[in-house]
């Protein structure tokens, strides 16, 4: 499933600024001198439809246009953005960005070739923008219907669509013309089961970079949303977790957030040319244990995180982080790939048009291994069991932690007690050296991820895993 | 002040809606300036200059609701958009308690709320550079700080329109001036990840870099060396900015969405006890130069200080028009949230409250989510001091602690006298009876 990217198919308003026209501003960009300028002009056409308590309570649309100019020398980036691409503002924003460069006149003249993606990692049959809205509000329904039926003690039920569309053009004083399209989509239910005292929320969630057929057969609104009613009622008759530290089975479900916080935020490359990762000292050495390879993949076919170029123009390239256990590789945007001495990944993602790219994950994910899950689970004589997330967060430090919604109590090697209310803590160079056992299978959680105040999609990915201790937090 | 032609621009905007069929709409127009820069190790790192301006509007035909917001201000953009939401609200579903409020602030007759200092904008980038190479240098200084994450400095300022078809227009400027560092101390597994950020609506509130660079640096130098402890039930003092977070979940879970859609364990507590007696919390939108200050609310609904608990007495809900119609009450004017939410300070100093503890965690950083609204349920990784006979012993470090907060809420032994009013939400160092702290 491929297809050329075309400027042809872009909003209009960005067909308009042709080569000339951006090459005047990368010329006004660096007419005081500087290193390197860049232009990231986006076009972002966002849907939603939300209900809740049985009424389509709203739809959204939101649109947002604007340019980033950003200006690099030495190692100071100077940056300026504006809503209107008229010549005139961004001429000024050119020159906001270029007044870190006190020098005093440059010779920089523009040479831009047009490079644009040749094949396509999204979806691009019957995007979201271009489906009715009542084939959506369809969707949305029978998420409703299908919630409410799995059990009686379902009593809300609140289901949202979204979809985007994404058009950016990023030009650069290096001579780079290009641009991409992307598609974005998911659906979310969620749930809250009540029984006497008890009353629990269920989430469940589905999409990625595909078109609205992907919920036809793939993952249906049926499918999210007995997903986020089962949670809801296991939770019902959930226990507190036991508190201390204990052997830890992470499920495949969603526990990709644990490689996101543990392996994933310390190998962005920034925190290693800032010296403030834990990990930085470790490069090419042995990190976690031989079971262990740990890849960030911007090209997989539909996945949430998927990117065919980064937010800097650079081809999305798959990187190895971790190699049998072995530290072997960063996560660049242009910056750190340059203070490193490396090539860059096409790793250097923006929120926006009003942000400046920084080192962040797509897809990533622990290989599988060898091991069965059940087996797995049976070697654990008392434990816990993590089975979905609210999320995660690391420090620079290595400390990390990530908060479970469902948790089970292993007892001789099963799953007895659902448990609530807990929260892993452990620090990486530790923990990853105590992952004893490999699954074979794998599943993916899919993310919206935090850094420096911008969000960008991502998704995370394991197999079922074993750690030999961890500490727990409960009653 | 919003320039004459965005305001015309919302005006047309509000009058193609009507013409169209709209029974009611809100439009607002928000025009803002950011700087920033940011210094590592004593060079500038990031510096952004740069302005931004979007408009949002909702429509409400027979009580069917479609919202939407654009930064492509040009007006075939505009106008397509207002087609399709006329479009889309006809496909939604009629919902009697939807609509615009029904009274509205009187922008004549609101009180000084001094939330702009027209100084902000004229801060030359030379100052606001020397002001966070300043908070750098002095850290980088120290031999216990080991690394720099960056020091920043921001300004912000601007104006937001707010205008509806029931006749309200009305605007307000606002500005926030920010300096901060976050820093790095110690080694290997034991490294510190901690800083310190100061922010104020004017320019002579903010902190000296001095003051935020020797509070940050305290901060971080105080948890190197951190140990796991092991697993325990102990009493645990909350500083101020911990209370802050934990008020911060109080107001979630008596915010008016949550509570009709009955996703917090305090929907239909109104009027009950839910905390010590000592416990009282006001949200005041009119504090002068508060971080939350208002003169109105996100749809023009008057601000006015409210009682939120009163000795332990759960007072009212944070609503806005559509949850107070849900819940049969009045709105209190929170549709965008808190503003001044803060916890009444008590008698004693943090000191007091440290020294007279036996044994137990003084916390002071949290890691990760880990908070259920409707189970009040708290469970996040924790960094702290241990205490053992009023003497801070050691750091505290991979560890998690976990409670409820509706029993906590119940257990707050002490509240100390330390509150400022930095943030929207605040409150002083309390002590809570028992958690449970998880280790080895």
């Amino acid at each position: 499933m491929s297809k050329i990217i075309k400027l042809s198919n872009f909003p209009e308003s960005l067909q308009e600024l042709g080569i000339e026209e951006l090459q005047r501003i990368l010329d006004a960009a660096l007419a005081s001198g500087g290193d390197f300028a860049d232009i990231y002009v986006e076009y972002r056409y966002a849907q939603s439809v939300y209900l809740e308590e049985g009424l389509i309570k709203e739809t959204t649309e939101h649109r947002r246009l604007g340019a980033g100019i950003r200006v690099i020398h030495g190692d100071t980036s100077g940056f300026a953005y504006t809503n209107n691409l008229d010549t005139k503002s961004l001429l000024d924003a050119a020159r906001t960005a270029s007044a870190i460069v006190r020098m005093q006149a440059g010779n920089y003249s523009a040479n831009l070739s047009s490079s644009f993606p040749k094949t396509t990692y999204y979806d691009f049959k019957k995007p979201g923008f271009l489906a009715p809205l009542k084939d959506k509000m369809i969707l949305v329904r029978r998420a409703e219907a299908a919630a409410h039926e799995y059990d009686t003690r379902i009593e809300k039920v609140q289901v949202s669509l979204a979809d985007s569309m994404q058009w950016t053009l990023i030009a650069n004083s290096e001579g780079i013309f290009t641009g991409d399209a992307r598609p974005q989509m998911r659906l979310s239910a969620s749930t809250i089961a009540v029984d006497g005292e008890q009353r629990h929320s269920g989430h469940g969630s589905g999409g990625g970079r595909i078109g609205i057929t992907h919920f036809e057969k793939k993952h249906t609104p049926e499918m999210i949303a007995r997903e986020a009613a089962e949670e809801a009622i296991t939770l019902i008759n959930a226990i507190d977790a036991k508190a201390g530290m204990q052997p830890i089975v992470l499920s495949s479900k969603h526990s990709g957030v644990m490689i996101h916080e543990a392996v994933g935020h310390p190998l962005e490359g920034d925190s290693h040319w800032k010296k403030t990762a834990v990990l930085a000292p470790y490069w090419q050495k042995m990190v976690a244990s031989p079971l262990v390879t740990i890849i960030d993949d911007p090209g997989m076919q539909g996945y949430r995180g998927s990117i065919n170029i980064d937010d800097e123009g650079c081809p999305a390239r798959r990187v190895t982080l971790i190699d049998k256990g072995r530290f072997t590789g960063h996560l660049h945007d242009r910056i750190s790939a340059k203070k490193l001495n490396a090539a860059p990944n096409g790793h250097g993602r923006r929120d926006g048009y009003h942000s400046l790219p920084v080192p962040r994950m797509t897809n990533t994910f622990l290989k599988p291994g060898e091991a069965d899950e059940e087996s797995i689970i049976k070697s654990v004589k008392n434990g816990f069991y993590a089975h979905s997330y609210q999320g995660g967060m690391v420090q620079n430090s290595g400390k990390f932690t990530f908060s479970i919604n469902l948790g089970w109590l292993i007892e001789d090697g099963r799953l007895t007690s659902p448990v609530k209310n807990a929260t892993l803590i452990g620090h990486n160079l530790d923990i990853l050296k105590q992952i004893e056992m490999v699954g074979q299978d794998i599943d993916w959680f899919l993310g919206t991820c935090g850094k420096e105040g911008q969000s960008i999609a991502v998704t995370a990915g394991t197999p079922t895993l074993k750690i030999t201790g961890m500490t727990v937090g409960g009653q | 002040m919003i320039a004459d032609k965005f305001k015309t621009l919302v005006e047309k905007t509000l009058a193609l809606g009507k013409k169209l069929g709209a029974d009611e709409m809100e439009a607002a127009i928000s025009d803002r300036h950011e700087f920033s820069v940011e210094i590592l190790n004593g060079e500038i790192d990031k510096l952004v200059d740069a302005g931004g301006r979007s408009l949002s509007f909702e429509i409400i035909i027979d009580k069917k609701t479609a919202s939407a917001s654009t930064s492509d201000l040009s007006w075939d953009t505009i106008e397509s958009m207002v087609r399709s939401a006329i479009e889309r609200a006809s496909l939604a579903s009629s919902d009697p308690f939807a609509g615009l409020p029904d009274t509205f602030a009187n922008p004549e007759k609101i009180p000084d709320l001094d939330i702009y200092d027209n100084s902000i904008a004229g801060i030359s980038a030379e100052t606001k550079i020397d002001a966070a190479t300043q908070v750098e240098s002095i850290c980088l200084a120290n031999p216990d700080i080991g690394n720099s994450h960056g020091s920043s400095y921001f300004t912000i300022h601007g104006d937001s329109l707010l205008a509806n078809s029931k006749g309200f227009i009305a605007q307000y400027p606002v500005s926030l001036v920010g300096n901060g560092i976050y820093l790095q101390a110690g080694e290997g597994t034991g490294l510190v990840d901690e800083g310190w950020y100061d922010r104020a609506r004017h320019l002579e509130d903010l902190w000296s870099p001095e003051r935020i660079a020797q509070k940050a640096m305290k901060r971080a130098t105080r948890l190197v060396g951190g140990k796991k402890i092991k697993t325990q039930r102990v009493p645990v003092i909350f500083e101020p900015s911990m209370t802050a977070t934990l008020l911060g979940y109080l107001a979630r879970c008596i915010s008016g969405d949550a509570i009709y859609q009955k996703r917090s364990f305090l929907a239909g507590m109104l009027g009950d006890a839910i905390a010590v007696k000592n416990f009282t919390i006001q949200d005041n939108p009119h504090i002068k130069r508060g971080p939350g200050s208002r003169p109105w609310d996100g749809e023009g609904s008057p601000t006015r200080p409210i009682p939120i608990v009163k000795n332990g007495y759960l007072m009212n809900y944070l609503l806005d028009t559509y949850a107070a119609r849900k819940l049969d009450l009045t709105t209190t004017g929170h549709a965008s949230g808190v503003s001044n939410f803060y916890l009444e300070p008590g008698e004693r100093t943090p000191e007091e409250i440290i020294g007279s503890m036996k044994k137990g965690l003084l916390l002071t950083g949290m890691l990760g989510q880990g908070f259920n609204p409707i189970t009040g349920d708290i469970s996040r990784g924790a960094f702290g001091l241990w205490i053992e006979d009023g003497q801070i012993i050691h750091p505290v470090s991979e560890v998690t602690i976990s409670g409820n907060l509706g029993e906590m809420l119940n257990n707050i032994q002490y509240i100390a006298n330390d509150s400022e009013m930095r943030q929207s939400i605040s409150g002083p160092t309390i002590q809570i009876a028992e958690m449970t702290i998880s280790g080895t």
